[in-house]
């Protein structure tokens, strides 16, 4: 006898999964154990195998998502009369229509769930049959006139949705409280499978697991678009390069009783100078054109509870190292108390971040746009170096340029980067 | 697809037709005749001797049934005979199952060259070369010999030349008494032949539930065999009536003298002349090493039956055979070997399946039993054979089945219904809630099932 193939229950969350592809045509011959379709949930393709043999007489829904339970096919022997299933087909499928709409609009839409509020057509013998038999009559299509629910459409929807289940599982289940009809599974449930859904129940219980949702922060909002406009816009590549910071320690050391500065202070000052000589990694396309510059404003990437401010350091190519530093200080102790000026986090050519402090040894940043370049700072650590044969303990530290390729090429990326690293091993180079 | 099968008994041909109902090429090489130890050697002979013995032993009881015939003798050959034709039968049988499948047999010794290629020395000298896509062995098992002074000697024996004595011996001593020696000592004793059982162990076969057996124990001692347990057997030497076989028991030497010496004291895989390295099939004392769905180290090999020296049964081989078969034909094999039963040809017969009580309390089970005596079954009754029990281990907590034992008229018949309510997972209240035909020896297991809860209706208090 004729039937309809239905979109399978796979998992207890599954409300409706999307038929991607049809392994067999109409008129096609089907053994029982033949894969059928292909239905995608969240991640994963699942095969779907033929439950029955016969001819694969219509298929009703051809590349769509439908909710579980729904006919999308229909199987019968070759010569046998489908209309009375048609007929059926074409009342479900009329009805799914509008909860199509409703599910884009209401992502996870129950299945076959009918509104809120929305009458169910059911009559007063159908309700108690279904009392009787457990069955959830909101999970029922109904036949009946106007789509109401018969007594024999929860009889036959009982009888689809039985599992065989043995003695033992049966026993096993009464005794751990578990109720069989919640074991997903085509085959008979053996004693195996309640005592696996038990554990599985347990597991849930006690690991407790809970989602949290909140609003984005404004701030939050803000570096999300800004991240997802960089990586669609640049195509971006990154370099590292490991440098000896002998020098650079020994001017911070020279330097301490005078005035206090840090390595970023000392990087942005070397940066500045050195990008005036790449003036492609301190550069902004817009449109056809791109703008170069004799000066740079040096952003400086601040990290924050919430996020992360760039406040930037206005012409920090003329400015000494000691107004560097006290500037700099001064824009993230603003920076967190939230006392920044809109055009002091506005306007910067090139970035700097440093996660040093965190013991980070590479990364790759994301270039803060409009800029074409971003130099991330690492940890500084001691190593060894061969330095003329012999291994030397040198504090060495890696500089992770990330670059757009639009305008900056490799090699221009690699001079500038092998250029740094001179000026950081010879800090005596600022003075020329 | 090309599937080679090393050995034509019982899981080799099995494995055979399985692959050529799902269209392999399929080839089987066996030295001798197709059907392994099991049609040859062991399972359809011994059955042979077995009704004979049996038939004889019931003949002698007709004039209690009210039917008088004089002079009942045996004719030892004429049931040699028998057991050549019947054997003959089979083998042909197999055979024409296997034309019939279009499995191509090469009669010759295989041996791997590759993992894809087996020669093959056939029984005229030539060599053949087998190429495969997929091997299975089913090289099956011989009797262990062991080695002690005298095993050597002239009318020491084992299953494979006792079920061809021309003669019935006067006298014999079984080495060994697990299912096979239990056996060629019922055959044997029933045709008057003097049998010792010699075992090592405390009991005789010891891997079934000691209360079934100890029903067979009581039929024996009570028809002149004698069964030395926790007994070791030291040398065997030369006498001039016969044979005498030396034994130690707790420190004491004991020597029984026979006209045969069966050695019965298992069986070991046949791997050795298979060039297994060839094809680099790892092996572990001499069985080849498989997982569940019996395939080898090496994945286009398998492997069932005896050679792996798993449960050595001929209906575990050919089960093995499928799931082999059903595993390199990419189907989910789906065989339960939970349910594999054991049985004993002997009068009683011996069936047993699943868990014996003695296991189910070593896995922790609180275990909970149900035992019903054939004495008081009316079918077992008319039959005139009253030893046995019907016994079901069940576990207290869930009712669940463990375990079905019986001792009695068609033990090894009944003995699916435990085998079925192990794969159905049933409860004991399945087997009681169950109408058991009446009159049927049947109804032994059904009252057993309702002793489970002190429910017999038959069970004198």
């Amino acid at each position: 006898m004729a039937e309809f193939i239905v979109m399978p229950k796979m998992g207890l969350t599954m409300t409706k999964g999307l038929l991607t592809n049809w392994r067999k045509k109409e008129g096609d011959t089907v053994n029982k154990g033949d894969i059928l379709f292909d239905v995608e949930t969240d991640k994963i393709t699942n095969k779907i195998e033929a439950k029955t043999s016969g001819v694969l007489r219509k298929i009703l829904v051809d590349k769509d998502t439908v909710n579980i339970l729904v006919p999308v096919a229909i199987i019968g022997t070759a010569d046998e009369d489908i209309s009375e299933l048609l007929e059926q087909a074409a009342g479900t499928v009329e009805k799914a229509a509008p909860q199509k709409e409703e599910a884009q609009k209401q992502e996870a839409a129950p299945a076959q769930e009918r509104k809120p509020g929305e009458r169910v057509k059911i009559s007063p013998r159908a309700k108690k049959t279904a009392d009787e038999l457990n069955v959830d009559f909101n999970l029922v299509t109904g036949t009946g006139p106007g789509g109401a629910i018969t007594e024999d459409d929860i009889r036959k929807f009982a009888e689809r949705h039985k599992t065989k289940v043995s003695p033992m599982a049966a026993v096993v289940a009464g005794q751990l409280g578990v109720e069989t009809d919640n074991i997903e599974k085509d085959t008979r449930i053996m004693k195996a499978d309640v005592v696996k859904y038990k554990l599985d129940e347990n597991l849930a219980k006690y690991a407790d697991p809970q989602e949290y949702r909140l609003p984005m922060s404004n701030m939050r909002k803000i570096i999300a678009e800004r991240m997802l406009e960089s990586v669609q816009t640049s195509p971006s590549v990154s370099f590292n390069i490991k440098v000896d910071t002998t020098g650079m320690k020994q001017l911070r050391e020279e330097l301490k009783d005078t005035f206090k500065v840090s390595y970023t202070d000392i990087l942005v000052k070397i940066a500045s100078q050195v990008l005036l000589e790449y003036p492609m990694l301190n550069s902004t396309i817009n449109g056809d054109e791109i703008i170069t510059r004799n000066y740079v404003n040096m952003g400086v990437a601040v990290a924050l509870p919430a996020g992360l401010l760039v406040p930037v350091v206005r012409y920090s190519n003329v400015k000494g190292l000691k107004d560097i530093s006290k500037e700099i200080k001064d824009l993230g102790e603003r920076a967190k108390t939230n006392n920044l000026m809109p055009d002091e986090l506005s306007g910067g050519t090139f970035t700097i971040s440093n996660l040093g402090m965190f013991g980070i040894e590479s990364f790759t940043p994301i270039i803060n746009q409009p800029e074409v370049a971003i130099l991330g700072v690492n940890a500084i650590n001691k190593e060894p170096v061969i330095i003329n044969d012999e291994v030397v303990v040198k504090p060495m530290m890696n500089l992770s340029l990330t670059a757009d390729h639009r305008v900056v090429d490799g090699a221009v990326a690699a001079e500038f980067l092998a250029r740094l690293k001179e000026y950081i091993e010879k800090p005596g180079l600022l003075l020329l | 697809m090309k599937i080679a099968i090393i050995g034509g008994g019982p899981g080799g041909y099995t494995a055979a037709i399985r692959a050529a109902q799902l269209n392999a090429e399929v080839t089987l090489i066996e030295k001798e005749q197709v059907g392994g130890t099991c049609l040859n050697k062991g399972c359809i002979p011994t059955k042979v001797l077995l009704h004979t013995s049996g038939e004889y032993q019931a003949a002698k009881k007709f004039e209690s049934c009210g039917i008088k015939i004089k002079g009942i003798e045996l004719d030892w050959a004429e049931t040699q005979r028998r057991k050549t034709e019947i054997v003959n039968k089979q083998v042909k049988g197999v055979e024409n199952l296997l034309i019939n499948n279009r499995v191509v047999r090469i009669n010759g010794e295989g041996s791997f060259l590759n993992k894809n290629q087996l020669k093959v020395k056939e029984i005229d000298g030539s060599e053949t070369i087998v190429d495969f896509d997929y091997a299975i062995i089913a090289s099956g098992s011989k009797p262990v010999i062991i080695p002690i002074p005298g095993v050597e000697l002239p009318g020491v024996i084992t299953s494979d030349e006792a079920l061809n004595l021309t003669e019935i011996p006067s006298s014999m001593v079984i080495i060994g008494g697990g299912v096979i020696g239990s056996e060629f000592a019922e055959v044997f004793s029933a045709v008057g032949c003097k049998v010792t059982i010699i075992e090592m162990l405390p009991n005789i076969i010891a891997n079934m539930d000691q209360d079934v057996v100890s029903t067979l124990v009581f039929k024996f001692e009570n028809s002149g065999v004698d069964i030395h347990t926790d007994t070791k057997v030291v040398s065997i030497s030369k006498s001039e009536e016969g044979l005498i076989v030396n034994t130690q028991s707790d420190g004491k030497e004991q020597s029984f003298s026979a006209g045969k010496v069966l050695l019965s004291i298992g069986r070991n895989p046949v791997t050795d002349n298979l060039a297994l390295e060839n094809a680099g099939v790892a092996t572990n004392r001499g069985a080849v090493a498989v997982n569940k769905n019996m395939q080898t180290n090496v994945p286009n090999i398998y492997a069932i039956g005896d050679a792996t020296a798993g449960v050595m049964l001929a209906h575990a081989a050919s089960s093995e055979g499928i799931v082999a078969v059903e595993s390199i034909m990419n189907l989910k094999p789906n065989i339960d070997f939970n349910t594999i039963p054991y049985c004993v040809y002997t009068k009683p017969e011996l069936a047993g399946v699943g868990l014996t009580e003695e296991q189910a309390r070593q896995k922790g089970y609180d275990v909970k039993v149900g035992l019903f005596p054939m004495s008081i079954n009316g079918k077992a009754m008319i039959e005139g054979e009253q030893q046995g029990l019907v016994k079901y281990v069940t576990d207290n907590a869930t009712g669940e089945i463990l375990g079905l034992h019986i001792s009695g008229p068609t033990a090894t018949e009944l003995i699916v219904e435990g085998a079925l309510a192990l794969r159905l997972e049933a409860t004991i209240d399945e087997i009681t809630s169950t109408i058991h035909a009446h009159p049927t020896v049947a109804e032994a297991l059904h009252e057993a099932a309702h002793a489970v809860h002190n429910n017999a209706i038959h069970m004198p208090i």
